[in-house]
């Protein structure tokens, strides 16, 4: 019998360690009580892990398609403040939303089409991005919070959904809708394939370099929504508030088990790494421990999980 | 010249599918394709022939939408098209197959075989999944083959994912293939089974372009050969009337002495590399060679063949499994430091990535390997070693003759003076060259062999590695021939020919 005559037999991949690590770390924090578990602080994490798991949606198709996306926290900071900055003067939360979306999608394209068609490095594209969307933003606020937004969008962040709260309401809504357009579109095939082999979708024909401006595109548009949290939550907008985010947002998709490489990626390892951060960041702020050292425990997390799942790689050259 | 235009196979349609007509592509300073013209019938298996850089894969590049032609048109089903990307090509029912497989990792079978063609449901545009799990699975059965669309390609060997490559073709409805060495990575008996699913392919019409090097199988599949040199077609012929030897004859043609003229050889000193019985695990399956003191050896053969695989063995960056290397007289075990500390120097193939800083300047890439010579208490002099740079810049002819030129900014040829600059500078004797002169235009060509001459001269030994067969034969003393990881014959100065070479390297009996 010949070699390619064999049959292939289908294999579940191994699960990530962060399942593992996760739930320990849930069971951790449930164990060493200080009300971890009340319904309070369970609320209070949805609440927590909501602008997260909006960063880390479109972050991990990025990460996927062997991209990064430094700016995603001022490219959110600028949003909130362009929001902030249209309810102030007077106008409703749907031109608001639609400035934000604008905001969001102009610094999507933007580095898309950099990394896209001039070919340069998401880490620089995004890291001069990043100073731009901050640059603006304290500008356009002159380094201050802008607030007088009126009741509108504070009502709308405390409003209830079936019992769910708006903020997790939002960030579940967006994370059906990643899932839906990465394991059940072309664009989500192709997302897998720009990481993988880029090559290979040229050469079928399929316009790559569009498909992989619309991978940043989408981050701009989903931080364009998760604009409505962070300005809601405080009923203002501060031109800095989630600069540094997009750090627990990639940590929470390399958490999850997505490569930076060959188009390696999970959708649910991400909300399972954002949960894991978020619980830890929460247990760690009941225990009483300074953020400094919450920074540290995430970034020992983030090496573990690395390591084992690096030793347990799945990529031979040959049949197994 | 033998050029027919119908096809040899009187199943074969009338008409041809598609017609390339004086089809040119110029690169600057280069003549990739002139004039030349192609007949792809259905139910045809047309061979494509030619020694490296003959034009062949310019042409499938030009067929499927990658180089635009400079001049001539493309005729498909006899009206003339455009093909300007893949999606054109694939429109016409044109499919590529090539060496390097273009399977996503993280998507599935059945993903990859209709990538850029995936069945959506009507109204969400949403993929329908159950449908594209079927098609694969019917498609798969037609040839035979027994994987679970669900599977990735990291769980197929090379020969199955040359098969789906091939399902990915199929799916297209592909009426016209382009093969391009398909079996260079396969088996025999897997190769066997791949041409039973090639004539399979022609008997239902479909036409088939092989790109192969390997006589044998040009000669037991093709029903047309058409041999390629130098951009242009020297022939087309039905297979009835090739034989090996017509077709080596075709290939080669360049007269001796047009690429490069030696100064003289110099009598053979005391062997330098001798290496019996060389097994490694990346591919060298029992190899014999010597190289003395004052001569260029040649180590020629097929891309593939283990020539590159050997220079790594002994210069210790892969494990030896078996066998003897012997350089200056003492065993050679150890890994790359040690061997150039011994005075071996690995002028590797990919000098960007391999051979060179290229963010630093000449002086610092002359000098890399030799700092600890220069400098044994580990001071560096800035006087001393600019000095030195300079000597090696005048000495290797290295243009602009400036030390502090970045490495990145100098021309092909400069830079891999440089590689060797390096080298030289290190006081090495035994000198690997691996295709020294892969992208690097003509006129630097005979300066980097003079400076290989020169190396000989002063005593030093050469193993050249080249698959261009011109190099071999104009620049070497003699030359070994490699196919499939072992030696196939030695060639000495006086039956050092192209035409030879070719022999050894494709007759696969």
């Amino acid at each position: 019998m010949t070699a390619f005559a064999q049959r292939v037999r289908y294999r579940p991949r191994r699960l990530p360690a962060i399942v593992p690590i996760g739930i320990v770390v849930v069971a951790g924090a449930v164990l060493a009580g200080h009300g971890f578990a009340s319904p309070r602080n369970i609320g209070n994490l949805g609440l927590q892990a909501s602008v997260l798991l909006m960063l880390s949606m479109p972050m991990t198709l990025i990460i996927m398609s062997e991209g990064l996306d430094l700016s995603a926290g001022a490219v959110l900071s600028l949003c909130s403040v362009a929001m902030g900055l249209s309810l102030a003067a007077g106008h409703g939360i749907g031109v608001a939303l639609a400035v934000s979306l604008a905001a969001g999608l102009a610094f999507g394209v933007t580095n898309g089409a950099l990394v896209s068609l001039f070919g340069l490095p998401p880490f620089v594209v995004t890291l001069g991005t990043l100073g731009i969307a901050e640059g603006c933003a304290l500008v356009l606020t002159d380094g201050n919070a802008v607030s007088g937004l009126g009741a509108g969008i504070s009502t709308l962040y405390a409003s209830h959904y079936a019992g769910v709260p708006f903020p997790v309401a939002v960030a579940l809504a967006t994370w059906l809708v990643t899932h839906v357009l990465l394991y059940h579109t072309r664009f989500g095939n192709y997302v897998f394939a720009i990481g993988g082999n880029r090559d290979a979708l040229v050469l079928a024909g399929v316009p790559a370099w569009a498909w992989h401006i619309a991978i940043y595109a989408y981050g701009g548009l989903v931080s364009g929504v998760a604009a409505l949290l962070l300005t809601g939550r405080m009923n203002a907008a501060h031109p800095t508030v989630a600069i540094g985010m997009e750090f627990d947002a990639i940590a929470a998709v390399v958490l999850g088990g997505t490569s930076f490489e060959r188009g390696d990626g999970r959708l649910a390892g991400s909300v399972l790494g954002v949960a894991t951060i978020t619980v830890l960041r929460n247990a760690l702020d009941l225990l009483g421990v300074e953020s400094s050292l919450q920074v540290v425990a995430i970034g020992v997390l983030i090496m573990a999980v690395i390591v084992i799942d690096s030793a347990h790689s799945t990529w031979r050259a040959g049949p197994a | 010249m033998t050029v027919v235009d119908s096809p040899a196979d009187a199943t074969a349609a009338d008409a041809p599918l598609l017609s390339l007509v004086g089809i040119s592509k110029t690169f600057p300073g280069v003549r990739a394709l002139e004039g030349v013209s192609l007949d792809l019938y259905g139910g045809e298996v047309h061979m494509l022939l030619g020694e490296n850089g003959a034009g062949k894969s310019s042409l499938v590049k030009v067929l499927y939408g990658a180089y635009r032609a400079d001049a001539g048109t493309i005729l498909h089903a006899g009206r003339p098209v455009e093909i300007h990307r893949p999606a054109d090509a694939r429109r016409l029912g044109i499919a590529v197959i090539f060496q390097e497989f273009s399977l996503v990792p993280f998507l599935d079978l059945a993903q990859n075989i209709y990538l850029g063609r995936e069945p959506c449901r009507r109204v969400t545009r949403l993929i329908d999944h159950a449908r594209m799990h079927r098609d694969a699975r019917t498609l798969l059965d037609a040839l035979g083959l027994d994987y679970d669309t669900r599977a990735l390609p990291v769980h197929l060997g090379v020969a199955q994912q040359q098969m789906v490559e091939i399902a990915k073709a199929l799916s297209q409805r592909a009426r016209i293939l382009v093969m391009d060495e398909p079996t260079a990575a396969l088996s025999d008996r897997e190769a066997d089974a791949l041409f039973a699913v090639i004539r399979q392919l022609r008997a239902d019409g479909v036409a088939i372009a092989y790109i192969s090097h390997r006589m044998q199988e040009v000669l037991d599949l093709g029903d047309r050969v058409t041999v390629l040199r130098d951009g242009r077609r020297v022939a087309t012929m039905p297979r009835a009337e090739a034989s090996a030897d017509a077709l080596i004859r075709m290939m080669v043609g360049r007269p001796v002495g047009a690429v490069y003229q030696r100064r003289g050889y110099a009598e053979p000193g005391v062997p330098v590399l001798e290496v019996r019985g060389l097994r490694t695990a990346t591919g060298v399956n029992g190899v014999d060679l010597s190289v003395r003191a004052g001569e260029i050896v040649g180590l020629s053969g097929l891309v593939g063949a283990g020539r590159t695989e050997v220079a790594r063995a002994v210069f210790g960056a892969d494990p030896i499994e078996a066998g003897d290397v012997r350089v200056f007289g003492a065993p050679a075990r150890g890994d790359p430091a040690r061997m150039a500390a011994r005075g071996v120097a690995l002028i590797p193939e990919n000098r960007k990535q391999q051979g060179l800083a290229l963010a630093r300047s000449t002086q610092d890439n002359l000098l890399a390997a030799s700092l600890w010579k220069l400098f044994p208490r580990g001071r560096y002099r800035t006087r001393q070693a600019r000095a030195r740079a300079r000597d090696l810049i005048e000495r290797l002819r290295i243009v602009p003759a400036q030390p502090r030129r970045l490495v990145r900014l100098l021309s092909g040829g400069n830079q891999q003076k440089v590689v060797i600059g390096k080298w030289l500078s290190a006081d090495c004797r035994l000198f690997i060259f691996d295709e020294p002169t892969r992208g690097i235009d003509v006129g630097a060509k005979s300066d980097i062999y003079a400076l290989i001459e020169d190396l000989v001269m002063r005593g030093a030994a050469v193993l050249l590695i080249s698959s261009e067969l011109s190099e071999i034969v104009n620049v070497c003393d003699r030359a070994y021939v490699m196919r499939g990881g072992r030696v196939a014959g030695e060639l000495p100065r006086a039956r050092l020919s192209e035409e030879n070479i070719l022999r050894l390297a494709m007759h696969e009996a």
